[in-house]
Order: structure tokens, then sequence, then C-alpha cells
């Protein structure tokens, strides 16, 4: 159980070209799940791998339990990883394959044998402990990995998207699994994803990353409500939240020929800028009656409806503008087709406003 | 083996749910494939059933007119001739101590290859250069440049040291074929098991990494588990080709001082081109024949079970 510290720590592969991980700063606090998210190519995994000691530390330092590990090698971080794929040992039973850290730690047989099976009762493996991987499903295959991260007890465990390649049921069970394991055995924990569903149900906090640099470290709800820009607003949440860049008018902003009034400290942040980026989730649009004052509401034209059970949403595009489309969320039986119109009417409580050049939120 | 390789094709139509297909067009399917069977049928099974039934015949070149049937005759001769059992000695040790010593250093090469340095591709080349040398060169090579007595390179690189003068091929037959050999097949053994390290998951490695495994552990208990079907097929391959060498026998010793260099193939050579013992030769071929058939059996059959994917990637 430790304190992993990323301190300004840059990975980068070509001297001179853009760092893979540039500068990452983040706290990971004794016995927390912590996400790192981001597209491909945003560094997650560098980050992630910089960590286990599979990548090296070009500058910065990370800190595990307040110890420099730059020049430690992986071996003695005291860490635990999860595979993408899994990387069980084929040659090797599950059983071998679990008691494999220990082995190598020297560890005498007898507890050797009495670790795995403790492990391989809570991930309920019992029964398969002298199969080799290859006779084992997916779903099968990521708990042999979990098995073999937990069995050493380690100070941190580091999971690389551990859950991509389970289908899409068994993602959800394991998801919560993995959550609760991890609540138990209070180890702090580095879980890289691509998959934003992922990051908000598991993680404690979350980081978002993009071209190497964090973008904003936050728990799950603040990055929903109060992303910090532009970037983690769009990458956050799904359906993705409306994005359009708006010209100013004297109140606030015009979309569709129709004035949407912006909050006061968010105009005032916004000074004299005459475009702004604005912010809509799909839940915050409220649908009104197709005839209601064409002063208030803006129409859109539907281009695809997605009923989900629950809830719809509607794919449209304003009537005013074709070329700005828009996602609202609906209720379960909306009852409009492709081709209808509809108007509607954004929450003016929760709009989101960046700056259209930077991305910045405002205020 | 030979059953397992013939029931798949059979069997797949009808697991696959397809209806049978009748006699008329089980032959029409097959059709093409009979020219080539039958060619093959008449250049191997042809002569295999002549040598067989020369085998049976006394029957010396030098002497027309002296071929007659004396049944398993020739046989009892064969069993009885030590040096036809020296010979086959010589045979396994020469293909197995070749084969399993070109391994280990061809291991040891892909291994040290497989790590990237400064100019590896002209190394990698340069290591392959034996392989690709006609074998009669090779052995030529072998005879004259590096192990003549008097103007061979080995004996001037060890006057210094106090060894020259010695005769190599003389004192040291069977080693010094087999040194040829080895020269010529460890670069073969390299690749194949270069292919072998190359193929090997990095994320396997990377755990191990992480789960404090030292260089030589990893070696042990991963890379090697994970070589065993390339070392399997090279020493199976290798001992294919090397149990019917006859070059460097031919070109450096001549299977001399008496047998002392000699294998079978060259050994049957001489019987029957220079002793015109067709009767003898023949019966020693087929024994021949038979021994291999069910040394090969085992091989491949190994083989084949490795290759099945018994631990294909987790």
């Amino acid at each position: 159980m430790a304190e992993v510290v990323f301190d300004k720590a840059s990975r980068i592969y070509t001297p001179g070209a853009k760092p893979a991980v540039d500068g990452l700063d983040l706290t990971v606090a004794d016995g927390d799940l912590v996400v790192l998210v981001g597209p491909s190519g945003s560094g997650k995994s560098t980050a992630l791998r910089m960590l286990a000691g599979l990548e090296p530390i070009d500058a910065g330092s990370v800190r595990i339990d307040g110890r420099d590990v730059v020049d430690v090698p992986s071996k003695d971080r005291d860490i635990a990883m999860v595979f993408q794929n899994y990387a069980l040992y084929p040659s090797k039973t599950v059983a071998e394959n679990m008691a494999f850290p220990l082995k190598m730690r020297g560890m005498d047989k007898e507890e050797r044998a009495q670790r795995v099976r403790q492990a391989a009762d809570m991930l309920g493996l019992t029964e398969y402990l002298d199969r080799k991987p290859k006779a084992l499903s997916g779903g099968q295959r990521q708990r042999v990995a979990m098995g073999r991260a937990i069995v050493r007890e380690p100070q941190v465990f580091l999971m690389d998207e551990p859950l991509s390649n389970l289908d899409a049921k068994m993602r959800v069970q394991t998801r919560a699994q993995i959550a609760e394991m991890q609540n138990r055995l209070a180890v702090s924990t580095v879980y890289v994803t691509h998959d934003q569903v992922e990051a908000m149900t598991m993680g404690d906090k979350v980081a978002v990353l993009a071209d190497g640099k964090l973008q904003q470290y936050a728990t799950p709800p603040e990055l929903y409500d109060r992303p910090i820009n532009a970037f983690v607003a769009g990458f956050i949440g799904s359906p993705a939240m409306n994005l359009l860049d708006l010209p100013r008018s004297s109140s606030g902003v015009t979309l569709g020929g129709v004035e949407i009034p912006l909050p006061r400290d968010i105009s005032d942040a916004a000074g004299s800028r005459d475009k702004l980026t604005v912010g809509i989730r799909p839940e915050d649009w409220v649908l009104e009656s197709n005839d209601a004052d064409a002063s208030s509401v803006i129409k859109a034209v539907v281009d695809v409806v997605e009923e989900l059970g629950s809830e719809s949403y509607l794919y449209a595009h304003l009537a005013e503008d074709t070329g700005t489309t828009i996602v609202v969320r609906g209720p379960g039986r909306v009852g409009v087709r492709f081709g209808d119109p509809i108007a509607v009417r954004p929450n003016p409580e929760a709009l989101h406003v960046f700056d259209a050049e930077t991305g910045q939120r405002l205020p | 083996m030979t059953a397992t390789l013939e029931e798949r094709p059979a069997a797949s139509p009808e697991t696959g749910g397809k209806p049978m297909i009748d006699r008329a067009e089980g032959w029409r399917r097959r059709a093409p494939l009979l020219p080539a069977l039958i060619f093959t049928i008449i250049v191997t099974q042809i002569p295999f059933i002549l040598t067989l039934w020369y085998s049976l015949q006394s029957w010396n070149l030098v002497r027309p007119g002296s071929q007659e049937f004396v049944g398993f005759a020739n046989y009892l001769d064969v069993f009885a001739d030590s040096q036809f059992r020296q010979v086959a000695l010589n045979t396994v040790i020469m293909t197995l101590g070749s084969v399993l010593i070109a391994v280990v250093l061809g291991l040891l090469l892909a291994l040290l290859l497989n790590r990237p340095f400064f100019g590896r591709g002209i190394v990698r080349t340069l290591l392959i250069t034996p392989f690709l040398i006609t074998p009669v060169a090779a052995a030529l090579l072998w005879k004259t440049v590096l192990l003549d007595p008097t103007l061979g390179l080995i004996n001037f690189v060890l006057t210094p040291f106090g060894g020259s003068g010695t005769e190599w091929i003389s004192n040291y037959p069977l080693a010094s074929v087999m040194a040829a050999l080895i020269w010529q097949w460890t670069p073969f053994m390299m690749l194949l098991l270069l292919a072998g390290l190359q193929s090997m998951p990095t994320d396997q490695l990377e755990a191990a990494r992480v789960d404090g495994a030292s260089a030589w552990s990893t070696f042990r208990e991963l890379t090697l588990p994970h070589l065993r079907r390339f070392i399997e097929l090279g020493v199976v391959l290798g001992t294919i080709y090397l149990v019917n060498i006859f070059d460097q026998v031919y070109m450096m010793t001549q299977g001399g001082p008496g047998v002392a260099s000699a294998n079978l193939p060259f050994y049957i050579y001489q019987r029957a081109f220079l002793g015109f013992d067709i009767g003898q030769s023949a019966a020693m071929g087929v024994v021949v024949v038979i021994l291999t058939l069910i040394a090969a059996n085992f091989a491949l059959r190994l083989i084949f079970k490795s290759f099945s994917g018994e631990q294909e990637a987790a």
C-alpha cells in the first residue's frame, strides 16, 4: 500500500520530437483506484509503463511510497501488472502462472501453494488450477492474470486495458469484480483504458490525457459536471457533449437564429470575445412543442433516432443552419422518426462555455 | 503418422455437414492429382521394389552370369558384417552429434543476434553464408584451407601455442567430418531459432520482468519452452538431411581410414560401385530404409504433436 506520485515525469522517444508523456504531474492516494483515460496516442499506456519500469523516465521522477524509482528495475518496484493480452505463460499451468512471481522471489513451495490457493478461491479459479491457459476462456484468462498480480501482495497494481479483450457482457461483469476486489484489498491501483465508461464507473479519480499531457485530474462527477476544457468535455460522456462554436450576441450567444442567454458569471468571464465554444450535454436540451414561439426555441430536423428503451437519443441538424448537428436526449418512447421536425431549448443552468481559441473553461 | 494425415481430409467434409460425395465425383476431384501420384510411384516405389528383388540375389557385377536367387542370405551377411555395424554407429554419432552441437551453437548465436547492436544485419548475413555454400565446396574448404597439416589455417593459428603439424583428418577423421557438417548446419539452426525468438510475445517477457524474473530464469522458464518446438523442428529436419550426407565424407576422408569416418550412404555406395556387390548393397539399402522409417516415424510424430497447437498462444 503506497502513494504513487508522478512528478513532471516525461518520456521522450526521439530527442527533439514531441514527448510521448509530457511533464505528467499526478498523485495517486494510498488505496485509490486511479484511471488514466484518453484516446490512442495520448500517452496513457506509456505513463503506466513508466511506472512499471518497462519504459525509462527521461525527465522528472516517479515515486512509489516516497521512494524515487527512476533507476529502480521493475522487479524491485514492488508492483504487479495486468496486461491487455494477459501475457500468461503458455507452457505453465494456471497454478504455475500464479505462483511464478512468488517463485522468482524465492518463496518456499508450501507458502506459494497456499497463496495461490487463496487467490484462486477468491477468483473462482480453484477447479482450473491444473489447466494450461490455452484451455481457458477469455474471462478465465483475465482472472488468472489478476490472480498472478494479487498473489504478490504488491504495493501498487497496474492494469493496462485489462478488459478490452472481453465481450461486452463479460466486461461489465469483470469491471464490477475488479472494482470490488480493489476496494477489498485497498491496494493503490493505476488503471489504463480508452473507454470512458470504464473510467467513470471504476475510478476514485480519473486522469484524462491527450497528446501526452494531463488535461484534468478529478473525481468522475467533477469531470462530468465541470470539464476543464473542451477536450475533456467532448471526451467524457456518451453520447458526447454537443460542442458548438457560436457567435456572441448582446446577452449571450446565438444558435440557429435564437439567442441563448448566458449566466452573469460566464458572460463576465467571456469579456470581449466575439466567439465562444458552448457545450450542451444531450440531456440538457429540453424538448418543446413544435408550435412554440420561434424566437425562444431552436428548430431542428431529426436524422437518426436511437431508442434505448429507457431513453432515446435524437441526432438532428438545425433547420436554420443545416451544417450544425446536435444530439438530444429524449424520453424512452419519443415518438419522432427520421425527417420529423423538433423544437429544443438548452437548459441555461447547464451550459458549459469554453474559450473558442484555447478551449479553456470559462470562467 | 500417415493414418492421421490421411484421415483429416476425408473426415472434414462429413463433420462439416456437407452431403456425401459419390464415387464418380470423388474420382473427378482426385483426377488432377493422379499424374503426380503415378509419377511419384514410378520414381520411388519401382526402384524400391527392384532393390528388394536385388537384395534377394547373389549378384556381383565383375562376375557376369553370377546372378542367382539366395533368399535372405544377403541380410544374414549384412548383420554379420562388423564393418556395417561400425558404419551404422558412425552414422548415428555423425548425425545426432552434428545436429545437437549445431542446435546448441545456433541457439547461442540466435540469442546474440536477437538483441540490437550496430551492424547486426551484416553479422547476420555473414553468419548465414556457410549454409549457402555447396557442400562439396565446403568440404574442400575444410579439407585443404583449414585442416591441411602443413598449409591449413588451423595449424597456422595453433603454431604459437606449440600445436603444429597435427594431421587432423587422418587422426580425427570422424570429428573432422563432423566439424564441417556442424559449420554448415549451425546457420540453419540459428535462423530457425532466431525466428522462434522473434515470435516470442513481448508482453510475456515484460510480465516476467515485472514478476521479478532474472534473465536466466526468463530464459529457462519462458524462452526455452517457447523454443521447444523450434528446436524439435531443427533436430528433425537436420537429422533427415544429415543422415543422408555423402559429400563431406566422400570429399574429406573417403570414409577412411578403414571405415572410421564412413556413414551408411557412403558405405553402401562403396559396396555397390567400388565393390560391385549389388545383392549385398541392396540388402543394406533395405535395412537402412526400414531403420530410417522407424526413426522418422517417431521424429515426425513428435514434431506434428508439438506443432498441432499443443501450446498455441494464450
